[in-house]
């Protein structure tokens, strides 16, 4: 079957990430792929993103844990550090990765990312310039689109 | 609609009872063009002058009905007129149509003298009903039906007036003068159809107005005018409709669901089907009524299960009427209706080719499909059958009564699929489950002695070709080259059958008895795929019989067939459209040469190969791999040969899916080496591999078995062998029995597989029965090793102290639940037969004076390189030797196993070294994993090797009886001075550590090579072995190397354990006797006396035979828990 080559790592990763999951993410392996993860992750409390419910895609390839995991946010966020696609621009994902980090760091990561944007490193130009000249308003547009797109549902 | 007067039912009702079965018979009769080639040549002369009036029908209708041709319609009824000088040249273009219609028919047409001669009175009024009268109440085209039921009226009306006053004869022939008016209009749209349809007709009405124009039949029908006006009882014709085509008719046996005076003889019955939202248990019943009376009965489920779903595909409908029936019905009395199914003739029209499935959207997993019932149940056979069906693998009885325990019985199969118990040994569990050569041999029916033409290679190939290489050049060309194409056009595909339905304006209908699909286009064998598996056994060269393949027949594209496909009988219009379709549709692709895919590691090999046996320039070779990529699929379908991995492949497709570059080319050939890498069916990169469009594909594997049968799916889905690529199909009958116990699966696949696969192993005798390939002998002995008496005693502890335990599992019943757990009493018992070390426990209070050494060096280094590097506290530190002295063993943060060679970072990280050091981009120095500090190799702390044994096994070394005895060998070896290098073989790399120790103190040079290695290292290892002078001894983990593993240099083969499964120690021994081998192979296997050891391999040998199935099926079922209380005696 297709994931009877799944390396230990991602099966013991993947166990322990649904026997304890790390508070406000949830991460689940797709039925006919192992190394596709459905992710939800809370937006932190006292964030703009607070109360929001965010969904991403975690995919591990071939070569993981060499290299970084891919992941992706599927829910709209506005924050400059991920782009419209959901792409999110976090060094541990790039150049930074260490093969001792695990999908319950990475996401632990964004998490973080979500409460402590960096527009100063931003991979949405616009949302980054946003966030410099007006910071509260940007802090807004953040909560509306929560509202709008990550309440819930 | 006659209406009858009251008084007549009483009549009717009186004769139904002796009326019924006889007028069955003579339906049948009239119901089919059966007897046209019969009769035809006495009716003719009538026939022609018959048919004149209907000529004047014909114009009057061509007013009537909008859209007809006229030229057509005169066309047509010329047709008829002179049908008699066309029938002959009909009959040669259509020649096997009638053979196969009166074949069709053959039942019916021994009835009919009896028809003839003995009931014309009551066939009389049933004659009429060739054309039932559409009345289906959920059948869409109502505004079609209306119409056509309005002109039957009027029809119907123009016949009356005119026939008022004039004689009876007269009077019948008008009304089937319509008939045939009708039939000639639809018969313009298939005009080679036209005048077999004509003659039908022609026969049909000429028998019937012999019938007519019997004095009793005369009376009758004038009896019926006459009451026409008054009654309630709906037992009119059914009007020949131009849209639907007759497809059968039966009786059916019906059950009422009302009491009372409801039906009488020949009344008309309507259906009322169940909508598509019924409730779950409403969903199959089929109700009918009369006008009359309202509901009557339902009809039984087997109809109505097939007769639902036709349906309500909108394209079927059904009509009938009562033949007999209990004159006062009481509830669930049986009735007779006779039904007639009609076909919409949509489904034949040129314009919609496209197959339709009636089974409408039904699961997948289902494999009862209606039209095919339907067709039983009417004993429609069909003219042309599919070449296996699945009725004749169903109907043989099955075999094995699993009596509830299929869980048991699954798990007790050689090959298991669900090892619930074994996850805690994924990798003992995977090596279990692979299969031995020798078995595989067995299942696909291999050492049979091919008698294959050989075939010259080209000469642009440089290397000799064995005879039997040649052999499978030849095979793999024709399989090329397919059945020949003309003749493959016109051969039905194999998985379809044809059949023909009895209103003979309809083209055949063909079905695949497989997946259901209906179509009435003709489905022929080239649509089977060209290519195959070879699976000659590892090291009888498959590279190179590819090589001279794709030398010996070049091409581009899928070639263009089109020339050769237009003389194709009847379907030859057809066959040619979807050539078109599909060749538009390749146009837009780039015309590819080659395409081979393969692992990573053989890429480069394959180039090799290609250039060093290829004559310079006869062929470009075009790698697509690392940076020598391309995006323009142009370019990489100008060479002839373009070598890819299955990483890269399947990274393309994962991105663009059919858009990939690889997809974008139309390729002549598609080789997957080592294919069972695709075995997982679901995996991107199998579904990759389907996706190629390709002319030709090939699967090279030694092993096309690996450890499921399911792996074989993969590979028959890449090469699209039909219906096996469905998984459907390929569950049912072929899995599940297999799973099961069933034999039937094992048969079916190796008849799949004959055509398919070429597997020549080293023992294959030529024709002459020489063997195809001649190596050096090869020589085994088990060497017996009779333990010390110190290590007897360890090993009795060890043995009484698990079977304990095993003892208790049995008792409670447990055995396979605790199957984890059994296996590592076993793997103990089975390591402390090789040393007793392997085994020692942790709670050993020995000193780990090694420890503190490296506790200080460690904290020297780290001390030293601490110039501006974070340095971990000394607590931490201190903790962390703690640690390594307590024997912690600490899980790896890179793999997450318990750490395999462990080294210690200066930053005082533990993990395994391999992990590290691949984690490093370059192999001196990286980052540490964990805190990013620079590392270099160099100030890596080995963890001390001793942790693993939780002894100091350097200074307590002791040998063990099986180490004295291989040592004795390989001195032996040594000191013949023969040159002779061997490999060691074990299944545990810590007993590889164990036996470095006596080879260094005693000087025995050697090298190792595991799974730990990264490939360079290997290659790097095995070339130094193959060179030295000095390193005359291998040390070889039994699971590492895998594929195309050349270790020839060595004639020495010592397997130190015996495996569960004899496969793994096979393939180990494969890698040394191959192409190559110059000396006898001496193979020594280690058993020690009295132990577990000697009881594997008696469970091997049972094994063997399991797999062969010699086995019954009562011993497999108890087989496993057998094996393991035989290893526990």
């Amino acid at each position: 079957m297709a994931n009877s080559n799944l390396p230990r790592r991602i099966i013991k990763e993947t166990q322990r990430l649904l026997s304890e999951p790390a508070p406000g993410i949830s991460a689940s392996p797709s039925e006919d792929n192992m190394r596709y993860f459905n992710v939800m992750i809370l937006g932190p409390t006292q964030s703009p993103y607070e109360g929001g419910v965010f969904k991403l895609e975690l995919f591990l390839p071939e070569e993981y844990p060499m290299a970084a995991p891919k992941v992706r946010f599927l829910t709209k966020i506005y924050h400059p550090n991920i782009d419209k696609l959901g792409r999110i621009c976090l060094d541990i994902l790039k150049d930074k990765w260490s093969p001792a980090l695990q999908i319950r760091t990475v996401l632990l990561s964004i998490q973080a990312l979500l409460s402590a944007p960096n527009p100063d490193d931003p991979l949405s130009e616009n949302i980054a310039k946003h966030w410099k000249t007006n910071e509260a308003e940007a802090v807004e547009t953040a909560k509306e689109w929560t509202r709008l797109y990550a309440s819930g549902a | 609609m006659e209406p009858k007067p009251m008084d007549d039912i009483d009549n009717t009702l009186q004769n139904s009872g002796l009326s019924a079965p006889p007028i069955t018979v003579k339906r049948t009769v009239t119901s089919t063009g059966a007897r046209i080639t019969t009769q035809i040549k006495e009716d003719d002369p009538e026939d022609s002058e018959e048919v004149k009036p209907v000529k004047s029908l014909v114009e009057d209708k061509v007013v009537v009905s909008e859209n007809v041709c006229s030229d057509c319609l005169a066309g047509s009824v010329e047709g008829v007129k002179s049908s008699r000088t066309r029938f002959e040249e009909f009959i040669k273009a259509a020649n096997t149509k009638i053979v196969s219609e009166e074949e069709c028919l053959k039942t019916q047409r021994k009835e009919e003298p009896q028809v003839n001669n003995e009931i014309p009175e009551k066939s009389v009024k049933e004659e009429p009903d060739v054309g039932f009268e559409a009345k289906a109440p959920s059948v869409p085209e109502t505004s079609v039906k209306n119409m056509s039921y309005q002109e039957w009226l009027q029809f119907r009306g123009y016949a009356k007036s005119s026939g008022e006053g004039t004689n009876s004869h007269e009077k019948k022939v008008k009304p089937e003068g319509l008939e045939t008016a009708r039939f000639a209009n639809v018969r313009v749209r298939e005009e080679p159809r036209l005048f077999a349809e004509n003659k039908v007709n022609v026969k049909e009405e000429s028998v019937r107005s012999s019938l007519w124009s019997k004095p009793q039949g005369v009376k009758k029908e004038k009896v019926e005018e006459q009451r026409a006006s008054a009654g309630l009882v709906e037992d009119g014709d059914f009007p020949d409709d131009p849209d639907w085509f007759l497809v059968g008719r039966t009786l059916v046996t019906a059950l009422s669901t009302t009491k009372g005076r409801k039906l009488v003889d020949n009344e008309i019955v309507n259906f009322t089907f169940p909508s598509p939202s019924s409730r779950y248990n409403m969903q199959w019943i089929v109700r009918f009524s009369t006008k009359r009376s309202g509901e009557i009965g339902r009809l039984p489920m087997e109809w109505a299960k097939c007769v639902v779903p036709l349906v309500c595909s909108n394209k079927v409908k059904v009509l009938g009427r009562c033949v007999a029936a209990p004159a006062n019905l009481s509830l669930m009395q049986e009735i007779m209706l006779y039904v007639s199914f009609y076909i919409h003739h949509s489904i034949f029209l040129d314009g919609d080719k496209s197959s339709w499935r009636l089974d409408g959207c039904r699961s997948i997993d289902s494999t009862v499909y209606p039209l095919l019932t339907l067709f039983n149940l009417l004993k429609n056979k069909p003219f042309q059958k599919a070449d296996f069906t699945p009725a004749e693998l169903d109907s043989r009885k099955r075999l094995l009564n699993l009596e509830g325990d299929s869980e048991e019985a699954a798990s007790m199969l050689p090959i298991v699929k669900r090892g619930k118990g074994c996850q805690q040994f994924p990798e003992q569990n995977k090596d279990e489950q692979t299969i031995t050569e020798s078995s595989l041999n067995k299942l696909m029916g291999a050492a049979e002695v091919y008698n294959l033409e050989e075939m010259e290679p080209p000469n642009t190939l440089l290397c000799d070709l064995r005879p039997y290489q040649k052999q499978a050049l030849y095979w793999m060309s024709k399989l090329e080259q397919g059945i020949d194409v003309e003749k493959a056009a016109e051969t039905l595909h194999p998985c379809w059958s044809a059949y023909r339905i009895c209103d003979g304006r309809a083209s055949s209908i063909y079905v695949n008895v497989f997946s259901g699909e209906a179509t009435t286009k003709f489905p022929t064998a080239t649509q089977v795929a060209r290519g195959g598996i070879l699976a000659d056994a590892m090291g009888l060269g498959k590279t190179v019989m590819t090589i001279a393949l794709i030398l010996a027949r070049r091409g581009r594209g899928c070639p263009d067939n089109e020339e050769l496909d237009t003389k194709t009988a009847d379907s030859a219009q057809i066959t040619k459209k979807r050539k078109i379709d599909s060749h538009i549709n390749i146009s837009s692709k780039a015309k590819g040469g080659t395409l081979i895919v393969c692992p990573m590691a053989l890429l480069g090999q394959w180039k090799d190969e290609l250039e060093t046996h290829s004559e310079p320039e006869s062929i470009s070779i075009f790698v697509h791999y690392g940076g020598d990529r391309t995006n323009n699929p142009n370019v990489i379908a100008e060479h002839d040969v373009v070598l890819t991995t299955y990483g890269v492949l399947t990274a393309a497709y994962k991105s663009d899916a059919e858009d990939s570059i690889f997809h974008k080319v139309s390729w002549y050939r598609v080789v997957l080496d080592e294919a069972h890498t695709i075995k997982s069916w679901k995996t991107l990169g199998a579904q990759a591999a389907c996706a190629l469009s390709s002319h030709c594909r090939w699967c090279l594997t030694g092993t096309p078995l690996q450890n499921n049968l399911e792996d074989l799916y993969s590979l028959l889905c890449f090469l699209h062998v039909e219906p096996w690529c469905n998984w459907a199909w390929w569950n049912k009958l072929i899995q599940k029995p297999y799973e099961n116990g069933d034999p039937r699966g094992m048969k079916l696949i190796k008849a799949i597989l004959r055509p398919l696969m070429l597997r020549r192993t080293k023992e294959t005798k030529d024709k002459e029965g020489r063997p195809i390939l001649v190596l050096p002998p090869t020589d085994i002995q088990i060497i017996e090793c009779e333990q010390s008496e110190a290590e007897h005693d360890f090993y009795n502890a060890l043995f009484r102290k698990s079977k304990v335990q095993f003892d208790q599992f049995v008792a409670q019943g447990k055995v396979l639940h605790n199957f984890a757990n059994i296996l590592e009493l076993l793997l103990r018992l089975r390591q402390c037969c090789n040393h007793p070390f392997l085994v020692m426990s942790r709670a050993d209070s020995q000193k780990y004076t090694d420890l503190n050494k490296l506790a200080k060096r460690f904290l020297e280094t780290n001390t030293d390189s601490s110039t501006n590097q974070t340095v971990q506290t000394r607590a931490y530190i201190e903790e962390v030797v703690e640690g390594i002295r307590r024997g912690d063993n600490m899980e790896c943060p890179i793999c997450m196993e318990f750490a395999d060679d462990p080294v210690l970072t200066p930053c005082a990280h533990r993990m395994c070294r391999e992990c590290l050091l691949s984690s490093w981009r370059t192999p001196t120095s990286g980052l540490c994993p964990i805190c990013r500090q620079l590392l270099k190799k160099t100030e890596l702390i080995t963890c001390p090797t001793e942790s693993q044994f939780r002894v100091d096994v350097e200074s307590n070394w002791k040998e063990s009886s099986k180490v004295s005895k291989l040592l004795d060998c390989l001195e032996q070896i040594c000191e013949s001075g023969s040159g002779e290098k061997s490999i060691v073989f074990s299944q545990w790399t810590s007993f590889l550590d164990l036996l470095e120790i006596p080879l260094k103190r005693r000087g025995v040079g050697f090298l190792r090579f595991d799974g730990k290695l990264v490939q360079k290292q290997r290659e790097r290892v095995l070339k130094e072995f193959s060179e030295t002078k000095d390193k005359m001894v291998l040390l070889m983990s039994l699971k590492a190397g895998g594929v195309g593993l050349n270790l020839t240099a060595a004639s020495h083969v010592f397997l130190m354990d015996p495996w569960w499964n004899p496969a793994v120690e096979e393939q180990a021994i494969m890698r040394i006797h191959r192409i190559g081998q110059k000396r006898t192979v001496r193979v020594r296997r280690f058993i020690v006396r009295d132990t577990v050891e000697e009881r594997m391999q008696q469970v091997q040998a049972r094994k063997q035979r399991m797999i062969a199935g010699a086995l019954t099926e009562e011993e497999v079922r108890t087989a496993r828990i057998e094996e393991l209380k035989m290893l526990f005696r």
